[in-house]
């Protein structure tokens, strides 16, 4: 399997009042194509820091972050503001814990809006795309509602069908099932799984719930900056999508 | 950026209503939700009558339950009606208007502010705060970068323009989103618990904002919980159980519980009176609790020597007749309207009594301002007979 991403010595330091705090200290990683990577560990650990190291929210103190995409490969952290922002775009989906979805705006045109902005569609293929979207999350039939009128677990599968939108290799997650119950939670999961195997998609999560250790496809440990576990890319899906036994 | 949603063209815009001039900037008029499922029918708004005039902050409280959300979204035009009509800023918004001109209508004439703030992830805050501009496409595409540099000094992020919304704090996101809301100058700002998910000092910071919003002459309503907020607006408005509690009534008695306020506001008469005009006879029966409306009444006390002296003054949301009701006594004074004509509420004995009971705080509170009431004007400015 090929690596899809690859972190070199990533360092993070900040400068607070009390002195300088290091959140991330020398993070090497590789993540193959294909895996569902979660990333577990206690509030304050580095969890966050590290996907936006990944995505390329935040600057890095040292170190690089390569992507090996069908684009080529990028150092995420040499491009400037406008050139990552493009990459991003196109190479990223982002979900967080609360949905940010806009209110006023129905379902479908929630999941087109990102289209737009991107002009990756046209006005009437972004449409149907977002349909497509909506039925792989399961929720075509509320395609006209807006976001007060389904419940927290259904908007945060729009925020998925949104972070879908321009068809992003790699998706991110931060706590994406932080505030949901286990049930609709259960649901949430499915629905990457699917995405993994069958769509070829390699999603990263952070959360600190230790209990959904056994839903990744590897699992890393995060502790006062430091990634543990096994740093050996893996995935449980052949490139077919068929699930391989443990 | 690429413009977004070029809205559709159309020929005719909303209907105007087009007549009294110093317009309301909302009226809600027999307002009536059902929803029904799957147990059947259920009436959430249940004929609410508001006008909230421009330039006012009015906070909306109520339950979870209440109907608060969606009188909310009616104003908004986020929901829709099963009847009575919502006119915002001269426009009837449900009445021959479909769906996409309600949104460009909302686009120039609502800012809306959710708790949760709904940045967009993968847009910096000055993308964020663009958007609506898109949307509404009321700017030169060259115009927006700058028009929202500017609205983010006016909320104190400038400096954090280029960065996206997760790298900045919560609060820093609410005020983004404010600046956003404000991004087309709209003339109605509508907030959904805009400072429930922030700590305090940051609610301070978005309310003193909204201030200054209102002192250049926007309207501003705002559901909260927080009465350190709603103590902040001009009017505060109570919903429960789907309609709205007479303002009087919260105003003079806010240690009520809601549906306590409710009852008081369903079982009370509507009176009014002229200017001078006597209320309650000295000695007269007392058989309800009154709270004024509007306008002022004057307690008085007429002398042996025929002299009369004004106890005091009541203004609206102040009340008389606890004592008497409590005491089964004659009234204690004169009590008539003043110089101008008077708007009252009239509790009946019975279910003032029954509440009172059953809400100790207030009853106390009551009483509280009863004796304040006669301690203060204990005849400091007007001796006794006996004093002279």
């Amino acid at each position: 399997m090929s690596s899809i991403l690859e972190l070199n010595k990533v360092t993070k330091t900040y400068s607070t009042a009390a002195g300088e705090f290091t959140a991330l200290k020398d993070v090497n990683l590789k993540v193959g194509a294909g895996e569902f990577l979660g990333i577990v560990g206690k509030s304050g650990a580095g969890k966050s820091t590290l996907l936006n190291m990944i995505n390329g929210v935040d600057q890095l103190t040292a170190g690089e972050v390569l992507a090996h995409t069908d684009e080529g490969t990028v150092s995420i952290h040499h491009m400037d503001e406008d050139q990552r922002a493009y990459w991003r775009g196109r190479t990223m989906g982002v979900i967080y814990q609360s949905f940010q979805l806009l209110p006023m705006l129905t379902l479908v045109e929630n999941i087109t809006l990102p289209m737009d902005l991107a002009d990756n569609y046209r006005a009437r293929e972004s449409k149907m795309r977002a349909m497509h979207l909506l039925k792989l999350v399961e929720l075509e039939d509320h395609a006209n509602k807006r976001p007060a009128f389904i419940s927290g677990g259904q908007q945060q599968r729009v925020a998925i069908a949104r972070a879908l939108a321009n068809d992003p290799p790699i998706l991110v997650a931060d706590e994406p099932t932080g505030s949901l119950d286990s049930v609709t939670a259960d649901h949430i999961f499915e629905v990457f799984e699917h995405l993994v195997a069958n769509e070829g998609k390699t999603i990263i999560m952070v959360t600190h719930d230790a209990g959904l250790t056994s839903r990744f496809s590897r699992t890393l440990t995060m502790a006062d900056g430091e990634l543990s576990g096994d740093m050996e890319e893996t995935s449980k899906y052949d490139r077919t999508g068929i699930r391989r036994r443990k | 950026m690429k413009t977004p949603f070029a809205p559709p063209k159309r020929q005719q815009g909303p209907a105007r209503v087009a007549d009294a001039a110093p317009q309301a900037m909302i009226e809600l008029r027999g307002l009536v939700k059902r929803f029904s499922n799957a147990a059947g029918e259920f009436t959430v708004l249940k004929g609410i009558d508001l006008a909230i005039q421009r330039g006012e902050f009015v906070s909306i409280v109520g339950k979870s339950g209440s109907g608060k959300s969606t009188l909310l979204n009616m104003i908004t035009g986020i929901d829709h009606p099963t009847e009575g009509h919502v006119v915002v800023n001269g426009t009837d918004i449900y009445t021959g208007v479909d769906e996409s001109q309600r949104s460009r209508w909302r686009g120039k004439n609502l800012g809306i502010v959710f708790q949760f703030f709904q940045l967009l992830p993968m847009l910096t805050v000055l993308e964020n705060v663009m958007l609506p501009m898109d949307y509404v496409d009321l700017y030169d595409f060259e115009e927006r970068p700058r028009r929202a540099a500017q609205l983010l000094e006016m909320v104190g992020l400038e400096q954090f323009a280029n960065k996206l919304p997760v790298l900045i704090s919560t609060g820093q996101q609410q005020l983004a989103a404010i600046a956003r809301a404000m991004a087309c100058e709209p003339p109605l700002l509508i907030a959904d618990e805009p400072t429930g998910n922030l700590d305090s000092r940051s609610a301070d910071m978005i309310i003193q904002l909204f201030q200054r919003f209102v002192d250049r002459g926007k309207t501003i309503v705002m559901v909260t919980h927080d009465p350190s907020l709603t103590a902040r607006t001009h009017r505060n408005i109570v919903i429960s159980d789907g309609e709205l509690v007479d303002e009087a009534v919260s105003r003079s008695l806010p240690q009520l519980r809601h549906r306590h306020m409710l009852e008081f506001t369903r079982e009370a008469e509507w009176r009014s009176y002229q200017p001078g005009e006597i209320i309650l006879e000295q000695n007269q029966t007392v058989d309800h609790f009154f709270i004024v409306r509007s306008g002022a009444v004057d307690v008085v006390l007429h002398e042996e020597s025929g002299q009369e002296f004004v106890l005091s003054r009541l203004e609206a949301g102040q009340f008389f007749g606890d004592v008497e009701l409590r005491t089964a006594q004659g009234s204690i004074a004169i009590v008539r309207a003043g110089g101008m004509p008077v708007e009252m509420l009239a509790v009946p004995r019975a279910v003032y009594l029954r509440v009172m009971n059953a809400s100790p705080i207030t009853a106390e509170a009551v009483s509280e301002t009863m004796k304040k009431r006669w301690e203060g004007v204990h005849f400091a400015d007007h001796p006794r007979s006996d004093e002279q």
